[in-house]
């Protein structure tokens, strides 16, 4: 027996509960809920503990602005889906109730991308050190994610559809809910299988670049496709794209395509609730029955990953693949190989700014959410082009049509301009170590940046083109010129955001990532500036009908902008001396 | 005039209302094995830090081979390696990329690098590794690799922070060997380690800082006659072993009392 702060403690003093907790149990044994209420309460100190930050205050009120933003967001996106179910279920266009439970799908998949770092994370993995039985172990993964993001506004959404549908047929409501119940229960199993599974390619370097490579293959498939569809669509009238629409439903792909859905969770939610509309029990309970067995089906997929997870292995340390006794028979010496490798030295200059872009390629290269993030909105092209098409019935586009396409492509840049250190890691101390001044490491990464936002707004540029038609070539002078003056606006406040609100990016990880809610804000109120700023000039120019002259005023801003970024660069190492702990702190901080 | 490699004066490091170092003073002549210890919280992490450069001293003053030192003394920089406590490794790097990137970051030209970088590999024993990110090396390779950096570009100061954690015995003799070495031909060495074993065989001189305060300092056999001579009974200096004296000094004495505590412990 001892004492510790005057407590007694030792085995004859447990009482039954604390007995009943040590012996273990079940599912739902004293032991496993003592467990769930922990990691309750884990989960909500980890969320407490998120609002911390060494950011300050200013880091602590944009969180809560994010907070407002992602309920409005949540909230709204329920309104809209509750909206449009009422609509479907009061006009009984049952038909079309597959596309809302698609679209709710598609959020509820894509939300933990798009707002991951908005969540504090926390890894599940270290719970096997703890007496947790697996199926306790799995359960408490699926609880864990019912606060994600994802969840709630998956949740809101179902519950919105719940209200419209029993709004406009309250005798729907039992089926509403049971089916609403069983498509969620599939989502939150699928979202999880599909980023524990993601994470686990991403932990190896070889499956890591293959799903990198079939990531920009799809990036680009997607480019393609949009323009593939709407071949005929260029400068189309209302009507003739009207019947564009019908002509392409008609199609045998769209049949086929639909007949497909129809047997995919969101599709048999869909069919269920037309045949429990149509009072056809039986067959709304057997598509209730498939989209079971697509829950049980995700839960097994997830299962899986979790019972390797379970039995030890870490994600940090997943099994290489193996080499063949071939290749490591014709092993290469050490000399040779480092000397076949000194073709990898693609700078010729010695120098720490030739070192850092070197190395800066091969990170980006090596680090999928950079390349996401600057691929993703490539998208953004398409879809704004799109909408320029459809605007104009007839006639050309606008002339802010093409810059304001090409202009958006560049969104992705934000990580990379606003957090340039963020996949640094403990990296960074090497640059406070070194004898390379701080200005300098700026320097070549917003050189190499700046290479890479010119090829990719290029492209953004070509895309357009072959959108929009080919756009004259004042219009393409002044598209140069604005996006002359983004570029150093964007590399001036990203460098003082890089030194001031870091926050370090996983490159292994596409889902989970941290993120500073000041910086993201921010860097969101400068494109809205920039974009503010080309409207401005372009929408006065045009009144004038000196489109020509909008050309000059921004050769103009754009003078101001990079004396701006010059001075910012000059004075990068005093900013980095003062936020010295901040960035080492932050960036060497463990995921 | 000979100056003294390191040199400090006053040196104080305040978190709030926390003082971490509080006013720690001393000198590391020119090629001595300088081992500062001292336990967890003491303050030698933050020492370290700001002898090289990565936290900034809130009072006192440092000097580095006769200069004063700050962040932005770049030249000094150049004739100092640091193994700081993260390792500061780039994780999407090769272990070559890594060794030639910091090479460069010190001004080494391409060949020198080149040359170094696969000396270092093949003496670290991880030249089978070149492909391997260094995200995916274990702990003791990622050390490894962190002390190869810190020496690529021929420092006459070198910084240790707990060097040998996570390294296995066959490496940590190579490692031992390699400082030697160094020592041999005339640099200085800093190390802050637990592995008392470790300092005892290296180094000549001890500084061990408690409550981020120096509590002692100077040559190992200097520390042996002073606490022996303070030790009840006639004790042989040559018998005490550093873990003798550190605890000695850092005042732990009573552990056999603590023995009796938790004793619901199996």
């Amino acid at each position: 027996m001892a004492r510790i702060n005057g407590a007694r403690i030792d085995n004859a003093g447990m009482d039954g509960a604390q007995q009943a907790l040590a012996t273990g149990g079940g599912l739902l044994s004293p032991l496993a809920r003592a467990q769930y209420a922990a990691l309750a309460r884990l989960r909500w100190r980890v969320f407490v503990n998120g609002l911390r930050s060494k950011l300050g205050a200013f880091e602590l009120g944009a969180r809560v602005v994010a907070y407002v933003m992602y309920g409005i967001l949540g909230l709204g996106l329920g309104a809209g889906a509750g909206a449009i179910a009422y609509s479907l279920a009061d006009s009984q266009n049952w038909q079309y109730s597959p596309i809302v439970f698609w679209v709710v799908c598609l959020i509820w998949q894509v939300v933990p991308i798009m707002l991951a770092s908005f969540q504090e994370q926390f890894d599940l993995s270290s719970l096997l050190r703890f007496p947790v039985g697996f199926r306790s172990f799995f359960l408490l993964y699926v609880v864990f994610g019912l606060s994600d993001l994802s969840t709630i506004i998956g949740g809101l959404c179902c519950f919105g559809i719940l209200v419209g549908v029993t709004a406009a047929r309250p005798d729907l409501f039992v089926w509403t809910a049971l089916i609403l119940a069983i498509f969620a229960a599939f989502n939150i199993l699928m979202v999880r299988a599909v980023f524990a599974w993601i994470d686990r390619w991403l932990s190896q370097r070889k499956t890591r670049e293959i799903l990198g490579a079939i990531f920009m293959v799809l990036i680009l498939s997607m480019q393609l496709m949009n323009p593939a569809v709407w071949q005929h669509g260029h400068r189309a009238s209302g009507k003739r794209q009207q019947q564009q629409i019908q002509q392409m439903l008609a199609s045998p792909w769209v049949k086929t395509a639909n007949e497909v859905q129809e047997w995919l969770p969101p599709g048999l939610a869909g069919v269920a609730l037309r045949q429990a509309a149509s009072q056809q029990p039986a067959p709304a309970l057997g598509s209730l029955g498939v989209l079971g067995l697509f829950v049980v089906a995700a839960g097994s997929v997830l299962g899986l990953r979790l019972r390797a997870e379970y039995h030890g292995e870490n994600l940090g340390a997943a099994p290489a693949l193996k080499k063949s006794a071939k290749n490591s028979a014709k092993a290469v010496p050490v000399r040779e190989k480092t000397a076949e490798r000194e073709g990898d030295w693609r700078f010729g200059g010695s120098g720490p700014i030739a070192a850092i872009i070197e190395k800066e390629i091969r990170s980006l290269l090596r680090t999928l959410p950079l390349l996401y993030a600057v691929g993703a909105p490539l998208v953004l092209v398409l879809v704004i082009s799109g909408s320029f098409i459809r605007g104009a019935s007839r006639g050309p586009a606008p002339l802010v049509a093409f810059p304001l396409c090409v202009f958006f492509a560049q969104i992705g840049f934000r990580m990379l301009f606003s957090n340039n250190l963020g996949t640094e890691g403990a990296g960074i101390q090497l640059y406070f170590l070194s004898p390379t001044p701080m200005r300098t490491v700026m320097l070549a990464k917003n050189l190499l940046h700046s290479a890479v936002f010119v090829v990719v707004l290029v492209i953004a540029g070509l895309l357009a083109t072959l959108r929009l038609g080919e756009p004259g070539a004042v219009v393409v002078a002044a598209t140069i010129a604005w996006l002359l003056f983004v570029l150093p606006c964007n590399l001036a406040v990203g460098n003082i955001f890089s030194l001031t609100m870091p926050y370090r990016i996983n490159p292994g990880r596409i889902s989970r990532q941290r993120g500073s809610q000041a910086s993201t804000l921010l860097s969101l109120l400068l494109q809205v500036g920039v974009l503010a700023v080309g409207a401005l000039v372009f929408e006065l120019c045009s009144i004038g009908g000196m489109m020509w002259l909008t050309v000059p005023i921004f050769l103009a801003l754009t003078v101001v902008a990079v004396f701006v970024w010059l001075r910012i660069l000059g004075n990068s190492d005093d900013i980095a001396s003062q936020h010295k702990d901040l960035l080492i702190a932050t960036l060497m901080k463990a995921d | 005039m000979e100056f003294a490699a390191i040199q400090t004066h006053g040196l104080t490091r305040r978190f709030g209302e926390f003082t971490a170092v509080d006013g720690v003073t001393f000198s590391v002549a020119p090629g001595q094995f300088f081992g500062f210890l001292g336990p967890n919280g003491a303050g030698k992490s933050t020492t370290i830090k700001m002898l090289t450069g990565l936290l900034e001293p809130s009072a006192g003053t440092i000097e580095i081979l006769g200069k004063p030192f700050s962040a932005s003394a770049l030249d000094l920089k150049r004739q100092i390696g640091v193994v700081p406590e993260g390792m500061a490794l780039f994780g999407r790097l090769t272990a070559p990329e890594y060794l030639r990137f910091v090479g460069r970051m010190y001004g080494l030209d391409r060949e020198t690098t080149n040359q170094r970088t696969q000396e270092l590999l093949e003496f670290m024993q991880l030249a089978n590794e070149t492909r391997k990110l260094v995200t995916d090396f274990s702990h003791g390779m990622q050390k490894k690799l962190a002390l190869a950096a810190a020496v690529i570009h021929g420092p006459r100061v070198l910084f240790l922070d707990e060097p040998f954690e996570g390294v296995d015995a066959i490496a940590a003799g190579m490692l031992k060997a390699m400082l030697q070495g160094m020592i041999n031909r005339g640099a200085t060495i800093f190390l802050t380690t637990h592995v008392l074993e470790i300092v005892e065989r290296l180094c000549s001189h001890v500084a061990i800082i408690h409550q981020g305060r120096l509590v002692a300092n100077g040559p190992l056999e200097e520390l042996r006659a002073g606490v022996a001579s303070t030790l009840p009974g006639a004790q042989s200096a040559q018998r005490l072993t550093l873990e003798e004296i550190f605890l000695s000094i850092v005042g732990a004495g009573d552990q056999q009392d603590l023995s009796q505590e938790l004793s619901w412990l199996a």
